[in-house]
């Protein structure tokens, strides 16, 4: 649980706020984050940031008002200061036409199941060794450079509301390693990553023994230019869960369902939208995932299905949209969701992959994505990293940046295949606060008629 | 400078005179003494955002044998503790040193900045605010429009900044923005949206009183509205190649994502390549490569109200305005102090010679990187947006991005925009819906061949690129004419 000093301070705030009448809720975040950024092969950067995080939202009847700070939370009176600032601005606010929900920490929880305190203190200098080890093992055999970046550290999260004396509380840990190995005449770029919730999770033999076995086929082959038009393409894990994303947010959000801008939003659940091999949810039991066991409504999230065998099962509604629109929350007024795709019957392992696919493009990289028509599903991006040609079931020569734009719909009614094996794959972004994301996403699936439009002469 | 900041300010030097005593070439401490923000939303009237946040702390940087190591904490009682976390990163990047990172020679500065402003935002009561959200939020109503979304956010920064080199500097920033948005099904049940953001022309204040002039942001309701419903009849833009005039609300994106992020030094030298990508530039380009027509100059200006202006940059050096391409040619690139020794050393040959003012940081934990300013193409003199369209016999007019998706090194692009006016034989025709173009990036810019003049220039803002790990958020600003380029892939072919 929450160190004592902080938690006093926030439930004698709280126990405050209830005698005062004040419906508040009360969100604290700390995270202690370090990273390293790797350029030109050496170490460019490293940051160390110790943040504590305040937000309090005040709910007085259908007003609404929130305060939050970056600050250290040192003594009562700056929380009551905060308190009131919230509170002020829910009385100068302006009334809904609907009953907000107000949060309630449906029981008490404290999960710190997902520390490990060796992984929250991993120092720059294990790192540096880590990754001077892949440099110093990779560059003298080619014309490489190495960039990248190494970021870890810890969160946690509580949340405690005067709708009760519940709490709920969670620390975990997590890290992630990107190493991209860049060849300096050809220009292109392969990419390794590593998520991990402790230390252990990380390996240079392993980084060295991923870029060795793609380094042939980039050696000794000129780029490969695709033909646009419609192809069968393999994915690989990122771009998996770009597609799974990009289906969740643009088809299975309550709030774009109900304003008519989802790609779902002509069909109801019970309707086979995509393929039988498509099976997508929100499951926080997962054991590929950060499991977040609470929202910040204080609900104990559970496993959510969203499609399961291509058929639309479940719409998800954070509590703003619901109160709206008079459904029921489910769990999804979070930072970061567990989201899972679930593994299908296709062999294990890319050679048995490539094996099915026959001849393909290989696009395990997705890069920024755009949504030009997010009320079709139409999504837009192009390949990046470790991207490659597939012929007669082999890797045969690295492929130039090609683009993809297509619709969602499109591409997940053409799954040919879908590996058996799932993967940990981490999509944590560090803007703002520390959040930790990881998706579930089979190694492959395989996609028939997949739009490509446009072609680069480079990587 | 009050008490508590010349506290702050005696503990910084003091630990500046010990990492000096350490070894260190180079120290720096940003001091956020205060970091305002607040958020107004209304959705369909519901006043859905309704958010003030204050952030407080300190971020400071060390220079030991070539290596830099960052730390940031908001325990302001834990300043040296600060230093020491620095010191111990720059020891550890000290270990796997490549190209030694060096300040080059600096020159102390000595200044503040304030943004101009006449009625500060957080100074304006939130009822008084809210009223004036719930008119420009009425106006929006018309039985075709469905959903309506009207927002403001403002940004009030008081920074300290100080150095090992005896700068010492302060910034009082202060940012405006709003946006009015329509939305409603199309014929075929299809969302579409219409939408302004606060602009203006480049002059002027930044206070809530810009948001208040009808001209820059309330008095487009209608006109929005009034697309909007010219949309939910539009078909699909025909895909062909044709000519594309981009309007400076859809311009700004086009040199923001092709221009200005492929011109940051630390993506030419590849430091980004893990996350944002690398650039097809390199550095032995500058002052060689045609990066467009003989018609594009562009430039990092200073444009006195924008959020991209700022007086010093967090590297305390202050501001300057200097083009990036002239007539066509790459000149210069966006950087800071720091990278200067190693992109001349390879390119082989001078060719960047001082900073380019464009070291930023968006909050006290995160370190400052190589970040767009205000990158501005310099007015044509080829008329109004009306006489552009005359000279057009086969076009199309764009406006508002959509959606953006560019690839790794800033080579190639596709948008996708709000809203496409068709030109034939010099005349509008009519509106067409999911409007998106796409191509390479020297092809494009090579391809253009009209500049509005003066009178088309507008300053858009950008409260939201995103760039760095850790990850960034940062406003700045693009002030842009109208732009045609000729002979451009457009629409989607089913």
């Amino acid at each position: 649980m929450l160190e004592s000093r902080i938690r006093d301070l926030l439930c004698t705030a709280r126990d405050e706020a209830k005698k005062q009448g004040i419906n508040a809720e009360f969100s604290f975040h700390r995270e202690h984050s370090s990273l390293i950024r790797l350029g030109n092969s050496a170490i460019a950067l490293s940051t160390f940031e110790d943040l504590t995080r305040l937000d309090i939202s005040v709910f007085d009847g259908r007003k609404t008002g929130d305060y939050g700070l970056t600050a250290d939370i040192v003594s009562l009176d700056q929380l009551r200061s905060a308190l009131k600032k919230a509170h002020d601005n829910a009385q100068a606010a302006l009334p809904k036409d609907y009953e907000p929900i107000f949060g309630v920490v449906e029981k008490t929880i404290d999960d710190a199941g997902g520390y490990d305190p060796a992984l929250e203190n991993l120092s720059p200098e294990a790192k540096g060794d880590l990754c001077a080890k892949v440099v110093k093992t990779m560059k003298p055999k080619g014309n490489y450079d190495f960039s990248g970046s190494w970021s870890s550290g810890s969160t946690e999260m509580y949340l405690t509301t005067t709708a009760n004396s519940n709490e709920a509380y969670r620390k975990l840990t997590d890290g992630r390693l990107v190493l991209v190995l860049k060849e300096q005449d050809k220009k292109w770029e392969l990419s390794v990553e590593q998520p991990g919730r402790a230390a252990k999770d990380f390996s240079a033999d392993a980084a060295i023994r991923e870029f060795e076995a793609m380094l042939p086929v980039y050696e000794k082959n000129p780029g490969f230019r695709a033909q646009l038009g419609h192809q069968r393409v393999m994915f690989g894990p990122q771009s998996i869960s770009q597609l799974m994303a990009l289906a969740i947010w643009s088809g299975f959000g309550g709030r774009a369902w109900e304003e008519k801008r989802a790609f779902t939003s002509e069909n109801k659940p019970g309707d086979m939208l995509l393929s039988d091999l498509v099976t997508i949810g929100d499951d926080p039991t997962n054991a590929n995932v950060y499991r977040m066991p609470f929202d910040y409504k204080g609900i104990a999230r559970k496993a959510f299905p969203i499609v399961e065998k291509g058929v639309f099962k479940a719409l998800m509604y954070d509590s703003a949209t619901a109160a709206k629109y008079g459904k029921k929350p489910t769990g999804h007024d979070v930072g970061s969701g567990d989201f899972v795709f679930a593994p299908g019957s296709g062999k294990p392992g890319i050679a048995a992959g490539l094996a099915t696919a026959g001849d393909a493009l290989y696009i395990p990289y997705l890069h920024y994505i755009g949504l030009p028509d997010p009320a079709r599903g139409m999504f837009t991006g192009s390949s990046r990293f470790n991207a490659r040609q597939v012929k007669g079931g082999e890797f045969v020569a690295p492929m130039c940046s090609t683009r993809v734009t297509d619709t969602i719909p499109n591409v997940l009614s053409h799954v040919i295949a879908v590996s058996s094996k799932s993967e940990f794959f981490d999509v944590s972004a560090t803007y703002g606060r520390r959040t930790p994301e990881a998706v579930s996403v089979p190694e492959y699936i395989i996609c028939d008629n997949v739009r490509i439009n446009d072609v680069a002469d480079g990587f | 400078m009050s008490s508590s900041i010349q506290d702050i300010a005696r503990t910084v030097k003091a630990e500046f005179a010990r990492m000096t005593g350490s070894g260190c070439s180079f120290a720096d401490a940003r001091l956020y003494d205060e970091d305002s923000s607040e958020y107004l939303m209304l959705y369909d009237g519901n006043l859905e955002a309704n958010t003030a946040r204050l952030e407080r702390g300190i971020g400071v940087r060390v220079l030991k044998a070539g290596a830099w190591g960052f730390a940031a904490t908001a325990n302001l009682a834990a300043i040296p503790q600060c230093f020491d976390r620095a010191l111990a990163n720059s020891v550890a990047a000290a270990k796997l040193l490549g190209f030694p990172r060096d300040m080059g020679k600096g020159k102390a500065s000595k200044g503040s900045y304030h943004s101009p402003v006449k009625d500060d935002p957080f100074e304006v009561p939130l009822a008084d605010k809210l009223d004036f959200l719930k008119r420009a939020d009425a106006a929006l109503v018309a039985p075709h429009v469905a959903h309506r979304i009207t927002q403001a956010n403002f940004q009030r920064r008081k920074v300290f900044y100080w150095n090992t080199e005896g700068t010492e500097v302060d910034r009082w920033q202060l940012n405006t923005f709003g946006m009015l948005m329509v939305m409603a099904p199309d014929k075929e049940g299809r969302n579409q949206r219409r939408s302004h953001e606060l602009c203006g022309d480049g002059c002027g204040t930044r206070g809530f009183e810009w948001l208040a002039d009808p001209k820059c942001f309330g008095a487009n309701a209608e006109s929005i509205k009034n697309e909007l419903a010219q949309l939910l009849a539009a078909e699909n833009l025909p895909p062909k190649r044709r000519d594309v005039i981009l309007l400076p609300g859809m311009g700004f994106l086009q040199v923001h994502e092709t221009i200005g992020h492929a011109l940051e030094l630390d993506r030419i030298l590849g430091y980004e390549l893990s996350f944002a990508g690398g650039s097809h530039v390199r550095p032995e380009m500058i002052g060689k490569l045609k990066y467009g027509s003989k018609k594009l100059n562009a430039r990092a200006g200073i444009v006195e109200n924008s959020p991209g202006t700022f007086g010093f940059d967090d590297e305390g050096t202050p501001q300057r305005d200097y083009l990036l391409i002239d007539k066509g040619i790459l000149v210069n690139v966006l950087s800071s102090r720091t990278d200067l020794g190693e992109a001349n050393a390879k390119a082989g040959r001078t060719v960047v010679t001082d900073s380019g003012t464009a070291a930023r940081s968006c909050a006290f934990y995160r370190p400052p990187i190589d970040r767009m300013t205000n990158i501005n193409i310099d007015p044509g003199n080829d008329g109004t947006l009306e006489d552009i369209v005359k000279a057009t016999k086969d076009g199309v007019i764009v406006d508002v991005p959509v959606s953006w998706s560019i690839g790794s090194n800033r080579e190639h692009f596709h948008f996708g925009c709000e809203i496409a006016w068709e030109v034939i034989d010099g005349k509008r025709t009519k509106i067409f819906k999911n409007a998106t173009y796409h191509g390479h990036t020297l092809e494009f810019w090579g391809a253009l061949d009209k500049v509005g003049s003066k009178e088309t220039w507008c300053l858009r803002q950008v409260p939201n690129c995103g760039k760095g790990e850790p990850n960034q958020i940062m406003e700045l600003g693009h002030g842009i004419p109208v732009m045609r380029f000729a002979n451009v892939e457009t629409g989607e072919k089913e």
